[in-house]
């Protein structure tokens, strides 16, 4: 199997996060930073989550887990038990990174604050991806993905009218929050390289799905704007809602004056929208009728992919309404070998998504399927802490492994 | 005051749209130094095409504010020297032009080593730079179409292409992670004292959210389909109608002590608990009944009401808000100073969304206006390139500093 390579080779991490950090602890440990995962002894609870192997629930095939665990190491460790917690503190003197998303009052009930963490190790980084950060009077409320999703003003805008609101696919606050925390946890080793100091980082997945909406605050904040419910037509363009083709939808999206003359062009220069006055977005506007009615009749008579691989070509912003299979079927996807071929002990050979971003020198990589619960603790209990197997099976009896 | 930890760092950045802007902007906000080349010859995007309105827009002001404005017009041999001359003095360009437009200034990689082997080059594109559809032409909305986020953000059994709003969340997500990338790079070049090039794809970026989805597909050979609000582990989950026109709040509730918790509270309320509902398992049966259940209380109440009372027994829950909640009802945006506001010199008060995250010893921050267009072209002009005034006035002449 190959090995960790990227630009934190040599850093470890100590992963003492829930789902809210999942995918930051992912993109650090993809660029070769050595990640332990410490689950309680009956499993992190994203153990649990939802698609499994053939559809087993079972610890061992969530396919959720498997994606966003690879390159972990697994130990278990009850952290709430007095002598978890010891571990954890000798553990926390041998790493450069903490990354926890207790909520506040609970960290400190613990007594698992930065400040605790940071007494054994002065030049330690913690940091705290919570859903509402380390302040404010929110601070220790509970919140989930689509809760965050919410508070940012992204939920209210998704679904039709009438219906319930809709949450995005991909847990994206759970995902900005942990984008956040993983630049972070990089600025602060950059800082510490010369500084050879630990920090704190606090990260809000409320702030953070402030940020994601699009520009609904600073224009609010403006002109007092406020976006309708359900809206899909967007500012930028009068072409935004997905055309039906032979075979699913594809979407147009014109904002210069040259992509609109180049669609009349490949349209064949339709005589109801090609007047010179229809060159203006603000004419198109006043006539949605002609001009998405031509749009449609257009598309309706290609394929999602003729749209697609015509309009690139004409320099038109056209991309077909991918299915998750199709996107990995692309022969964009397939070029960029973005999926890479993986054998974990339970659920076999299959195709895992890479990494991201690419660093040309130094490319971060996939070297290790998800762990299995516990898999590491041999060689971190007795390798890295120097305690022997006696020492195991005692705290083994004890739950507190 | 405390230095910030990327203080020393300068950036160029020769972009367009908002995916590109975002990394130089997070990169800012922690003390790097951003040059941001644009042109008079057409305002971006965000700036739009009237020239009136070139400093006035506040989605430019968003993704532009701290950074500094240096008009140059590239289609000159003379704007491309003194851009080089720029990049020979900087750490990191960000670039997010169609591929081949670097190329065609001279810029590509291979000259970029040339003329600065410590140059830091991240290349933002709709969907990467290697393959045969590299050269695509994307923007923000486009991104999700391919991935799959646009066809699975829908009601399940849907007749309609998406319920997708007009979001454009890859760019600000892509944003993130390619800063996240530079500065990796900056930690790799304290090493070997070398620069190196980011390919930094948005597609792949919103896409590595979904990962299990394609598992879905790549293990249990079945194409995942919009799930709308479904969740398998919580029960009740989702937003629930309250009082008002077109009003929801999120509830979740996770495990037996929670369903407890809330379950009492709904009883303080006079509602009465249905046996059925008693396991997660069986609230899990009884969906339908159970969110009836549950709206029957909500729609009594306020969103906000209905958030602290199932928080006050720690319960999961969050007001679905709008832009004007944001500003007028959460209390926890106030209490951490969240909306900035901001004094522009020609469009006035000015509000945005402060740095998500704090730094103990060297927190981020909004470090100043958007700058107008062409801000800071005299004084980069003399400093940087250390032209004299006579030099600086034919340039401009020329419209090579346009």
């Amino acid at each position: 199997m190959a090995n960790p390579s990227g630009p934190l080779v040599g850093y470890r991490v100590l992963d003492l996060g829930g789902p809210l950090s999942l995918h930051c602890t992912k993109l650090i440990a993809d660029m070769g930073a050595d990640v332990i995962k410490i689950e309680p002894p009956s499993g992190d609870e994203s153990r649990r989550v939802p698609p499994f192997k053939d559809d087993t629930p079972h610890p061992e095939k969530s396919l959720y887990f498997l994606h966003f665990n690879t390159n972990k190491r697994s130990i278990t460790l009850d952290v709430e038990k007095p002598d978890g917690r010891e571990i954890l503190l000798e553990l926390c003197k041998k790493v450069d990174v903490v990354i926890e998303t207790q909520r506040p009052s609970r960290a400190q009930e613990l007594r698992l604050t930065y400040r605790d963490l940071s007494a054994v190790n002065p030049a330690l980084i913690v940091a705290s991806i919570t859903p509402f950060g380390q302040s404010g009077p929110w601070r220790d409320y509970k919140a989930n993905d689509m809760a965050g999703i919410a508070l940012g003003n992204l939920l209210y805008l998704a679904g039709e009218p009438g219906e319930p609101p809709l949450q995005p696919p991909g847990e994206i606050a759970y995902g900005m929050a942990s984008t956040y925390g993983a630049f972070g946890i990089a600025v602060a080793l950059y800082h510490r390289l010369e500084s050879g100091k630990g920090q704190h980082i606090d990260v809000s997945m409320h702030e953070c799905a402030g940020h994601i909406a699009g520009y609904f605050i600073p224009n609010f904040g403006y002109t007092g704007e406020k976006p309708a419910r359900a809206s899909r037509k967007g500012e930028e363009t009068d072409l935004y809602d997905p055309y039906k083709t032979k075979n699913g939808y594809a979407r147009i999206f014109i904002i210069p004056i040259e992509q609109w003359r180049r669609l009349v062009d490949w349209m064949g220069n339709p005589p109801s929208i090609s007047g010179p006055e229809f060159e203006k977005m603000a004419y198109r506007r006043k006539h949605p009728d002609i001009v998405v009615g031509a749009i449609a009749e257009f598309c309706a008579r290609h394929t999602k992919e003729e749209l697609y691989e015509q309009g690139q070509k004409r320099r038109i912003a056209v991309t077909p309404i991918n299915t998750a299979g199709e996107f990995i079927e692309m022969e964009q996807t397939k070029a960029r070998e973005l999926f890479v071929d993986m054998e974990h002990s339970v659920i076999g050979k299959y195709k895992q998504f890479g990494v991201v971003p690419r660093l040309m020198e130094t490319p971060g990589a996939i070297y290790r399927p998800a762990p299995l619960l516990g898999q590491h603790n041999k060689e971190i209990y007795t390798g890295d802490l120097g305690m022997s197997n006696d020492d195991l099976v005692a705290l083994r009896a004890e739950g507190v492994i | 005051m405390s230095q910030l930890p990327l203080e020393g760092i300068r950036v160029m950045e020769l972009t367009t749209g908002a995916a590109g802007p975002t990394v130089a902007r997070v990169l800012c906000e922690f003390g790097a130094e951003v040059i941001r080349c644009e042109t008079r010859l057409r305002g971006d995007g965000h700036r739009g095409e009237d020239p009136k309105l070139w400093n006035k827009k506040p989605d430019f002001m968003k993704l532009q504010r701290g950074k500094k404005s240096f008009t140059v017009n590239m289609q000159t041999p003379r704007g491309r020297e003194l851009v080089k001359e720029l990049v020979k003095k900087s750490d990191v360009l960000v670039e997010n032009f169609g591929l081949g437009i670097l190329e065609k200034w001279g810029l590509d990689w291979p000259d970029l080593q040339l003329i600065n082997p410590r140059i830091i080059l991240i290349r933002v594109k709709g969907m990467g730079c290697t393959g045969p559809h590299a050269a695509d032409l994307t923007y923000g909305p486009n991104v999700g179409n391919t991935m799959a986020t646009t066809y699975l953000w829908n009601y399940p059994g849907a007749t309609t292409a998406t319920a997708e709003p007009r979001t454009q969340h890859p760019d600000f997500m892509g944003g993130v992670t390619g800063a996240f990338g530079v500065v990796l790079a900056l930690i790799q070049r304290k090493k070997t004292g070398r620069g190196q090039w980011i390919d930094s794809a948005q597609q792949e970026i919103g896409a590595s959210l979904l990962g299990p989805k394609y598992l879905e597909y790549n293990v249990n050979k079945r194409e995942p389909q919009p799930e709308g609000n479904r969740s398998l582990v919580a029960a009740p989950y989702g937003p629930y109608q309250c009082k008002g026109n077109d009003r929801w709040c999120v509830i979740a509730v996770y495990n037996e002590d929670e369903w407890q918790r809330f379950a009492a509270l709904l009883e303080k309320f006079g509602l009465k608990r249905d046996p059925k509902f008693a396991t997660h398992f069986q609230r899990m049966r009884h969906k339908e009944a159970l969110d009836k259940w549950v709206t029957s209380w909500t729609i009594q109440h306020d969103p906000h009401d209905v958030m602290e009372l199932v928080q006050g027994v720690d319960v999961c829950a969050a007001v679905v808000q709008d832009v004007e909640d944001q500003f007028k009802n959460d209390k926890q945006y106030a209490a951490t100073g969240f909306l900035v506001h901001m004094n522009e010199p020609e469009a006035g008060d000015m509000v945005t969304e402060n740095v998500p995250m704090r730094l103990s010893l060297t927190p981020g921050k909004v470090r100043g206006l958007a700058p107008l267009m062409g801000e800071h072209t005299h004084e980069i002009a003399k400093t940087l390139l250390g032209l004299s005034e006579d030099e600086i006035r034919k340039l401009d002449e020329e419209k090579a500093l346009y």
